[in-house]
């Protein structure tokens, strides 16, 4: 009875945050399209979310583009179609891991960040200060910041997709004697405008998703530092958990549309 | 501030080098579909596209000049395909090309080809031109084929099988030749005779050469007959004649073996002369008779010559000729 009970508290909190995020959401879009703007907030989240997480996408898509192509060379070869390791190699990347990987990348750096930083501020109560003061807390911390997650997580996913193509391109080079030339040209060869467009519109949902939990669960912290750790956590899971589901609904939509 | 125009300018790049790389994307899916630039629509209509889809490539001699725009059923049985070449392309493709479908290797996508032709002179293609298609062989078929002649493979093997287990065993001529040492000894043999047989030939040709070498083809009548032509001809007809001569011959000793078999036959007379006594009795007195009366005939004769009424006759007869006689001298 114990175990029913503490589960039912379970789902209806799980359903309450729901609720919560939805209104959560609701205000942003609200708030979004109401002056005044936090224009410079918005650049300086850019940068810190962008710039700041270059280094470690473009890592990450290199070695990605690296492994990935060694580990499928093998059965490649096995096969005798070596020579379809482009085609394979960017498409998977550019329609699906790519995007993927880099998501929870960001979402780890972006989303456990946001969480961390507005959870500190609420339990230190610079939000509500924020509010005495007259500044629009949501709009100065939560807008900017959605936003700006929703705008550099394509940038950022591009950047590392061409990366990870780099890299595997690196390996075709040293192990299969195929230049870069050659390389690109089969890549640009395999790809359609369905695998670039549906893949980089998805990206947008995915910032926007990474963006929106951070916030909400560190503007929605509590219970003391505690909260702050939790607020982080909790929203890298709840955001990586969500990029599957967005991940499915992307694909699904596009095969709709496409097949 | 000066930190925040440090970070936008880094930000600036940031974004600069995504939309870069992004567009450089755009840019050459969309060159590679022939968005960009001048490009002409141009039609084909197959029975069987064989999973052609819009997107796909499509050559020139082997060289991609466009992309499948659009695939759609004109009726049950015809479907049109719809290519978007570029201008550059369709400035050298001639309207009396011919397209097919084919696979893009045995595993790839499937490829619109466009294999010029030189039957006929042509003019440049232009937009909506249609052009005739080909059906090529498919995979399926292909593999339809081999499946066949996989078949067929399996029971030649078996045959073989049987024909080698056969052998093995000794049985009919193959095996007795591989198996039958009496068999093999007889053709040893007849390799040793038949190597005796090809010395003495040789020998022989030696000698046939020899001979021939001394054949003094200027004045002997071998010589004559090898060398001069005309002798050649006279040889040949005088054969021919004798192949005649021979044939009557044959004809004169077929009549002959026939009078001979009639007059051994006993319905012949003459048979009956010879081989018959009683007949050639009755002949003999028949012939003594005929004298005797001739005798008598004559004395009769003689005797009409003293008569007195042919005396007279017969002094007028012996005077005319006595006349002729003396007119003859």
């Amino acid at each position: 009875m114990k175990f029913l009970s503490s589960h039912q508290s379970g789902f209806i909190s799980f359903f309450n945050e729901i609720g919560d995020m939805g209104n959560f959401t609701g205000r942003y879009f609200r708030e979004l399209f109401s002056k005044p703007f936090e224009f410079r907030e918005f650049l300086n989240q850019c940068y810190q979310m962008g710039n700041k997480s270059l280094l470690l996408v473009g890592v990450t898509g290199f070695i990605l583009g690296l492994v990935f192509t060694l580990q499928s060379r093998p059965t490649l070869m096995e096969f005798g179609a070596v020579s379809w390791m482009p085609s394979m190699i960017s498409i998977s990347i550019v329609r699906e891991i790519g995007p993927v990987i880099i998501a929870l990348i960001c979402a780890g750096r972006i989303g456990s960040s946001i969480g961390a930083e507005l959870g500190s501020m609420k339990v230190t109560e610079q939000i509500d200060a924020m509010e005495v003061s007259g500044t629009n807390p949501f709009k100065y911390l939560v807008v900017t910041r959605i936003l700006a997650a929703t705008c550099m997580l394509p940038l950022l996913v591009i950047i590392g997709d061409f990366v990870a193509l780099v890299g595997s391109a690196i390996i075709e080079n040293a192990k299969g004697d195929v230049s870069f030339t050659l390389y690109f040209n089969q890549v640009f060869e395999a790809l359609e405008f369905t695998d670039l467009i549906p893949a980089t519109l998805k990206t947008f949902f995915f910032g926007f998703a990474i963006g929106l939990v951070g916030c909400f669960k560190g503007y929605n912290s509590n219970k003391g530092t505690a909260g702050v750790g939790k607020a982080s956590n909790s929203a890298v899971v709840f955001t990586s958990m969500l990029l599957f589901v967005l991940d499915f609904i992307a694909v699904f939509i596009t095969d709709i549309f496409y097949s | 501030m000066k930190s925040n125009s440090g970070n936008n300018l880094k930000l600036g790049l940031l974004i600069m080098v995504g939309l870069i790389i992004f567009t450089l994307g755009v840019y050459f899916i969309g060159k590679k579909q022939n968005l960009f630039g001048d490009s002409i629509t141009i039609s084909s209509v197959f029975k069987n596209v064989n999973g052609l889809q819009p997107g796909n490539n499509v050559r020139y001699s082997g060289v991609n000049v466009g992309t499948v725009k659009e695939i759609k059923f004109l009726n049950d049985t015809a479907i049109c395909v719809n290519m978007l070449i570029s201008q550059e392309s369709g400035n050298l493709i001639k309207y009396s090309s011919v397209a097919t479908i084919n696979s893009d290797g045995l595993v790839g996508s499937m490829v619109l080809n466009i294999l010029p032709t030189d039957k006929f002179p042509s003019r440049r293609l232009k937009e909506g031109d249609t052009l005739y298609s080909l059906s090529q062989v498919a995979t399926t078929d292909m593999l339809n084929t081999l499946n066949k002649t996989n078949e067929n493979a399996a029971l030649l093997t078996e045959d073989l099988i049987k024909i080698t287990n056969s052998i093995n065993a000794g049985e009919g001529v193959l095996g007795k030749l591989l198996k039958d040492e009496t068999l093999a000894k007889n053709i040893q043999e007849s390799a040793a005779n038949l190597n005796f047989t090809t010395r003495s030939a040789k020998s022989g040709l030696t000698k046939l050469n020899d001979l021939l070498n001394s054949v003094d083809y200027e004045n002997s009548i071998v010589g004559l007959l090898l060398s001069d032509s005309t002798a050649q001809e006279n040889l040949k007809t005088t054969i021919q004649d004798l192949q005649a001569s021979s044939s009557q011959i044959n004809k004169l000793s077929a009549n002959l073996e026939e009078f001979s078999n009639s007059l051994n036959s006993e319905k012949g007379a003459l048979n009956l002369v010879v081989k018959d006594t009683t007949f050639v009795n009755h002949l003999d007195q028949s012939i003594r008779n005929i004298e005797e009366a001739t005798h008598r005939f004559n004395e009769n004769m003689e005797a009409l010559k003293h008569n007195i009424l042919f005396r007279g006759y017969f002094r007028k007869l012996e005077r005319k000729k006595a006349r002729q006689e003396n007119g003859n001298k």
